[in-house]
C-alpha cells in the first residue's frame, strides 16, 4: 500500500506549500506588463499561405488559337506587395466576379517560383472550352489593368524531395501542360538535381501550348530536361511521334522506367486512357502522382450510378444560418454548381473533391459521388458531411452549408 | 445580396464559446447537455483544432493525437469515458493502444518495450534493470498515491484551499483524519506539490537506467524533469499506465465530430468559418463579440478555447481593457512547444518494415535537460515520438500499405527566423533526418517505400489554428504553475468578468484529456455564474 516517504532537502517541511501561490504572485509581479505584439510565425504563415491574392492583369498574349496566357502581378492598391512563394505545380483558385457573387476555378501556376519570387508575376494560361461558363468570362473579361482576386497556392502535385525521385516523367495532355511549364521552368532556373522526360500528347501540331519555349527550356539544359510533343490527329508535314500517350509511346520516349516518378496532368479522358496504359507498365502506385480529377461532368458515365437519376431534377433545401432555401438541383451538375446557380456561394477552392473547402452537411438524401473524387475523411462519411463539388443529387435533399470563408 | 443577410446570428446569446478545440467542444457539449443553447464559432471549417485528421491520395493522417489518456474500458472508465459516454451520450469507437512504448536511446543503447497495467510496469522495469525493482515499486505506488489525491481534490466540490487543508493535516484533526486514512497519498501530495520530479525522484534511489526507462512521457508535456511540477507528472504516468491509452478509430476527427454532431443534436449552435475578431469588454466586462462574418453578437458570458495569450493581445477590444495583470500573467508563464510532424504514408505493410509496435521514443539520451535544450536549435532535435497506426488500428490504411507520423517539438522562437525562401527546403531537411533517425534505430528502411509525405510545422500548426507561435503545448507545468496552482489561481486571475479558458493552456495543463475535461470544468463554472 501507500507508504508515506519521507521528502530530503527543504521538504521536511510545509513551508515550500505554503510559499507555493506567493511565489506565483511575485512571479507574475516580476513579469513584464506588457503586450505581445508580434508573432513571427504567423507573419511566416502569411508569407507562404495568404488567404487571398490580390492580383492585377499585366498582359495578355495568345498562345494558340483556343488558349491565352495572362501574366498576373500584385495588386499593392488591394493589400498584395508581393506574390507568395509556392511549390512548382501549384495551382491558385481565381474567384471570379457572378453579379454580387462569385464562383471559383482552379488554375495551375504555368510560371515558375523564381517568376513570382523575383520577378513578381504569375502566369496561368486558359483553354477556351465550347460553352465554357468560366473560361468564356475570362475571355472576355480579363484584360490588362482588370483586377482579379485567387487563393493561396495550393495544391499536392509537386514534385518532393523525399517522396518523389530524382528521376521524373511527366505526362501531360492538352492544357495540362501548365505545371510542367513551372517544373521545367523549376528545374532548368534553380539548376535542380533532377531530370524530366516530359511527353506532352495534343490533338494537332497546332494546338502545341508553348512550343517554342519549351524547346528552348530543354535547350539549356538538354541533360536535365527532355521534351517530346505527341500528336494523335498528327496531319502531313508533322514529324515526331504520333498517336495517345499509350504504354508503348512511354516506353519509347521516357527510358528505363524503374524507380522513376510519374507525373500526370490533362483532361478527364486522359486520366482514363492513361490508367489503361500505365497499369501495362506495372508501375508501383506511389510512383505514379496525378493532378486532381477535375470538375466531373458526366456523373451518370460512373459506375455504380443509378440510372433512375439520369437527366432527372431535383430540390435542395439548402440551409444557412436559420434560413432555408429551394434550391433547384440537375443530377448532371455538382451540389457546390446548383449552389452557385442559387447564387448561394458557399465557400470552395479544388472543385475535385480534394481540398473538403466546401464542405457541408448531409442532413438529407442522397448523392452521388465518383470514388476518383471521394476525398472525405472516413468520420465525416459517417456522420454525413459532403465535399458538395464532387457530389451529384440522385433525390431531393437538405444540405447545411457552412458561412461563406 | 439580401439572401446572405439571413445568414446572421441571433442577436444575442447567453453563452458563447470561442474555438471548437478539443477544450471548446467539450464546453459546448457540456452547457449543452445541461440544457443551455450554447453558440460555438470556430474559424475554421471543421471541428478539432489540433484533433483533426487530412486526406492524400489513399492516405488519412491524423494530425496531432498519440493517445488519449484518462478514456479507460467499459468497465474502469476513466474521466474521457465517462464524461463523454455516460454524461453527453456521444458514442466514440475507442481503440485501445497496445502497448505502452518502445523507447530505443539511441546514444545509450537502450531499446526496451514497456507494457500498460502498473504491476506490468513494475515488472518490466525489474526485468530491463536487475535490482531496480523494489525502488521502482515503492515509486510507482507513491505516484499511485498522489493521482488518487488529485482524484479526490478534483471531486471536492468547492475549491480547495490546499494550504488550509494543509495546516490543517498537519496536526490532524479528526475533521481530518478520514481523508487523510482513506486516501494516504493526499499528505504526500500536498508535500510534493511545490516540488520538480527530479526532487522527488531522487529520494527513491532509483538506478539510473530504471529512471530513463520510466521517464519517456515526459514528452508529452515538453518541460525537463529538473523543472516539471512533480505531481502532474504522477498523474500522467499513473493515468497512462493504470488505464492504458485509447485512439479513436477513425481518427481524432472521429472525436471531434461525434461532438459536433451531439452539440447540434442538443439544440447547440455551431458555425465555422467564422472568425471571432473581437471580445467586446466594457468596465472589465465581456459585453459581445464580433465576427469575421460581420456577426455583432451581444452576450455576458465567453468561454475561450484560444489562449489567453492570444486573448489578451489580440482579441480582447479595446485592448486598453486589457489590465496590466493580465498582460504581467501571460509574460509570467513560459509557453510550451510548438509542433513539428512528419506524416508518412508507406507501401508496405508494418509487418515487413519492422515496424511492430505502435508508439516509439526514439532519444539520444533520457537527460531531459539535454533534449529539451535541443529543442531550442532549428534542426533536428534529439527527440522523436512516432507512432505505426496501424499497430492499433490495422486497416486504417489499405492493405499493405503503413501509416507513420514522427513528432518533436520546438521552443517557441526557435521558427521565428525562418523566411518564406528557406521554408519548404527547411522542413523537408529536418523530416528527412528525422526519417534517417527512426531508419537507424529500428534498423529498417522506409525511404523508397514513400508514397505520401506531408510534413506539419509550427507555421501550419498556427495556420489553421491561430496558435500563438504554432504552440501546441500550452504553458510549462512547473511548480508554480501546474494543475492546482492554476486552480487556486483562477479567482485572482480572472482579469475579464465573463471570460473563462479551455483548452490546453487553461488551469487542466496540455494535453487531449486534459483539454477535454477543462472545457467540461470551464462550462459547469459557466452555468453556475448564469444560475
Amino acid at each position: 500500500m501507500n507508504k508515506t516517504i519521507k521528502i530530503k532537502g527543504d521538504l521536511t517541511d510545509w513551508s515550500a506549500l505554503f510559499d507555493l501561490m506567493p511565489n506565483r504572485k511575485k512571479r507574475m509581479r516580476n513579469a513584464q506588463p506588457v503586450a505581445l505584439t508580434s508573432d513571427p510565425v504567423r507573419e511566416l504563415v502569411r508569407n507562404i499561405h495568404p488567404e487571398v491574392i490580390n492580383l492585377v492583369i499585366d498582359s495578355v498574349r495568345d498562345e494558340t488559337a483556343s488558349a491565352k496566357t495572362f501574366r498576373l502581378t500584385p495588386d499593392i492598391d488591394e493589400g498584395t506587395s508581393a506574390l507568395p512563394i509556392f511549390r512548382a505545380g501549384q495551382y491558385l483558385s481565381f474567384k471570379l466576379p457572378v453579379g454580387e457573387e462569385t464562383v471559383t476555378r482552379p488554375y495551375s501556376i504555368a510560371s515558375s517560383p523564381l517568376d513570382a519570387f523575383e520577378r513578381g508575376f504569375f502566369e496561368i494560361t486558359v483553354r477556351k472550352k465550347e460553352g465554357g461558363f468560366a473560361t468564356g468570362r475570362i475571355w472576355n473579361n480579363w484584360k490588362a489593368g482588370v483586377k482579379v482576386a485567387a487563393s493561396g497556392p495550393c495544391g499536392f502535385f509537386y514534385h518532393d524531395s523525399i517522396r518523389d525521385s530524382s528521376e521524373i516523367v511527366g505526362l501531360g495532355g492538352g492544357c495540362g501542360v501548365t505545371p510542367f511549364r513551372s517544373m521545367i521552368s523549376d528545374i532548368v532556373e534553380n539548376r535542380l538535381d533532377l531530370r524530366l522526360t516530359f511527353l506532352y500528347g495534343v490533338r494537332k501540331p497546332d494546338d502545341i501550348i508553348y512550343h517554342d519555349e519549351l524547346r528552348k527550356l530543354e535547350a539549356k539544359a538538354p541533360e536535365k530536361i527532355k521534351v517530346v510533343f505527341v500528336c494523335s490527329e498528327p496531319g502531313e508535314s508533322w514529324t515526331g511521334p504520333s498517336g495517345f500517350l499509350s504504354a508503348d509511346v512511354i516506353r519509347e520516349h521516357a527510358g528505363g522506367m524503374e524507380g522513376k516518378t510519374f507525373f500526370v496532368c490533362g483532361p478527364q479522358e486522359m486520366y482514363r486512357f492513361l490508367d489503361a496504359e500505365l497499369e501495362k507498365l506495372n508501375l508501383p502506385r506511389r510512383l505514379i502522382r496525378r493532378e486532381a480529377f477535375g470538375e466531373v461532368t458526366d456523373p451518370a458515365a460512373f459506375p455504380g450510378y443509378p440510372a433512375a437519376a439520369v437527366g432527372k431534377s431535383f430540390t435542395i433545401s439548402a440551409e444557412i444560418g436559420d434560413e432555408l432555401f429551394e434550391v433547384p438541383a440537375n443530377s448532371a451538375e455538382s451540389v457546390l454548381v446548383a449552389f452557385e446557380r442559387a447564387k448561394l456561394s458557399p465557400p470552395s477552392q479544388c472543385r475535385s473533391g480534394e481540398c473538403g473547402f466546401c464542405r457541408a452537411l448531409l442532413l438529407e438524401g442522397d448523392v452521388f459521388i465518383t470514388p476518383e473524387n471521394d476525398g472525405r475523411r472516413l468520420a465525416d462519411k459517417k456522420f454525413g458531411y459532403i465535399h458538395p463539388c464532387a457530389s451529384y443529387p440522385v433525390s431531393d435533399m437538405k444540405v447545411r452549408i457552412l458561412r461563406g470563408a | 445580396m439580401n439572401e446572405k443577410s439571413t445568414e446572421r446570428l441571433k442577436p444575442e446569446y447567453d453563452v458563447v464559446v470561442i474555438g471548437a478545440g478539443n477544450g471548446g467542444l467539450a464546453a459546448a457539449l457540456e452547457l449543452a447537455v445541461k440544457g443551455a443553447k450554447p453558440l460555438l464559432l470556430e474559424q475554421h471549417n471543421l471541428p478539432g483544432g489540433f484533433a483533426t485528421s487530412f486526406v492524400r491520395g489513399r492516405f488519412e493522417f491524423e494530425a496531432s493525437l498519440h493517445e488519449l489518456c484518462s478514456v479507460g474500458s467499459v468497465t474502469n472508465k476513466g474521466g474521457v469515458r465517462a464524461f463523454l459516454e455516460d454524461e453527453a451520450k456521444v458514442e466514440i469507437d475507442w481503440v485501445p493502444v497496445p502497448e505502452a512504448y518502445r523507447l530505443i536511446l539511441t546514444d545509450e543503447k537502450m531499446d526496451v518495450t514497456m507494457p500498460f497495467g502498473v504491476d506490468a510496469f513494475i515488472d518490466a522495469v525489474g526485468k530491463a534493470v536487475p535490482g531496480s525493482r523494489d525502488s521502482v515499486e515503492t515509486y510507482m505506488r507513491f505516484c499511485e498515491g498522489i493521482s488518487d489525491a488529485l482524484g479526490v481534490i478534483g471531486k471536492l466540490q468547492d475549491k480547495p484551499d490546499l494550504t488550509k487543508i494543509a495546516a490543517t493535516i498537519q496536526n490532524l484533526p479528526a475533521a481530518l483524519k478520514h481523508i487523510a486514512s482513506t486516501t494516504p497519498g493526499i499528505v504526500n501530495f500536498l508535500k510534493t506539490l511545490p516540488c520538480t520530479v527530479e526532487e522527488v525522484t531522487r529520494t527513491f534511489n532509483i538506478p539510473d537506467d530504471a529512471l530513463k526507462i520510466i521517464y519517456p512521457y515526459w514528452c508529452y508535456l515538453g518541460v525537463p524533469m529538473s523543472r516539471m511540477a512533480f505531481s502532474l507528472w504522477a498523474a500522467l504516468i499513473i493515468e497512462y499506465i493504470r488505464l492504458g491509452a485509447y485512439i479513436p478509430r477513425m481518427r481524432s476527427h472521429e472525436l471531434t465530430s461525434a461532438m459536433e454532431m451531439r452539440i447540434r443534436e442538443l439544440g447547440g449552435r455551431i458555425e465555422f468559418n467564422t472568425r471571432v475578431e473581437k471580445i467586446l469588454v466594457e468596465k472589465g466586462r465581456v459585453t459581445g463579440l464580433e465576427t469575421s462574418a460581420g456577426d455583432k453578437i451581444k452576450t455576458s458570458c465567453v468561454i475561450c478555447n484560444a489562449s489567453p495569450t492570444l486573448t489578451y493581445n489580440r482579441l480582447i477590444h479595446p485592448a486598453e481593457e486589457v489590465p496590466e495583470a493580465a498582460h504581467r500573467n501571460v509574460n509570467a508563464h513560459i509557453h510550451g512547444g510548438a509542433g513539428f510532424v512528419v506524416y508518412l504514408g508507406l507501401d508496405a505493410p508494418p509487418a515487413e518494415l519492422g515496424i511492430n509496435e505502435y508508439g516509439y521514443f526514439i532519444s539520444k539520451t533520457m537527460d531531459t535537460d539535454a533534449v529539451y535544450n535541443s529543442l531550442g536549435r532549428l534542426g533536428m532535435t534529439d527527440m522523436q515520438a512516432t507512432i505505426c497506426l496501424n499497430n492499433a488500428v490495422p486497416d486504417c490504411s489499405p492493405p499493405g500499405t503503413t501509416i507513420l507520423s514522427m513528432t518533436t517539438l520546438y521552443k517557441p522562437d526557435v521558427w521565428a527566423g525562418v523566411t518564406a525562401k528557406d521554408y519548404f527546403a527547411l522542413k523537408n531537411k529536418i523530416a528527412g533526418e528525422m526519417i534517417d533517425e527512426f531508419e537507424k534505430a529500428l534498423g529498417t528502411k522506409i525511404r523508397g517505400r514513400i508514397e505520401e509525405f506531408e510534413v506539419a510545422t509550427p507555421a501550419t500548426f498556427s495556420r489553421y489554428t491561430g496558435t500563438y507561435k504554432g504552440i501546441i503545448y500550452g504553458y510549462e507545468p512547473e511548480p508554480w504553475d501546474s494543475i492546482i496552482t492554476r486552480h487556486l489561481a483562477l479567482k485572482d486571475e480572472n482579469y475579464i468578468r465573463g471570460l473563462m479558458f479551455a483548452g490546453g493552456f487553461g488551469a487542466m495543463c496540455m494535453g487531449y484529456s486534459s483539454a477535454l475535461l477543462s472545457g467540461r470544468a470551464a462550462a459547469l463554472a459557466a452555468l453556475k455564474k448564469l444560475g
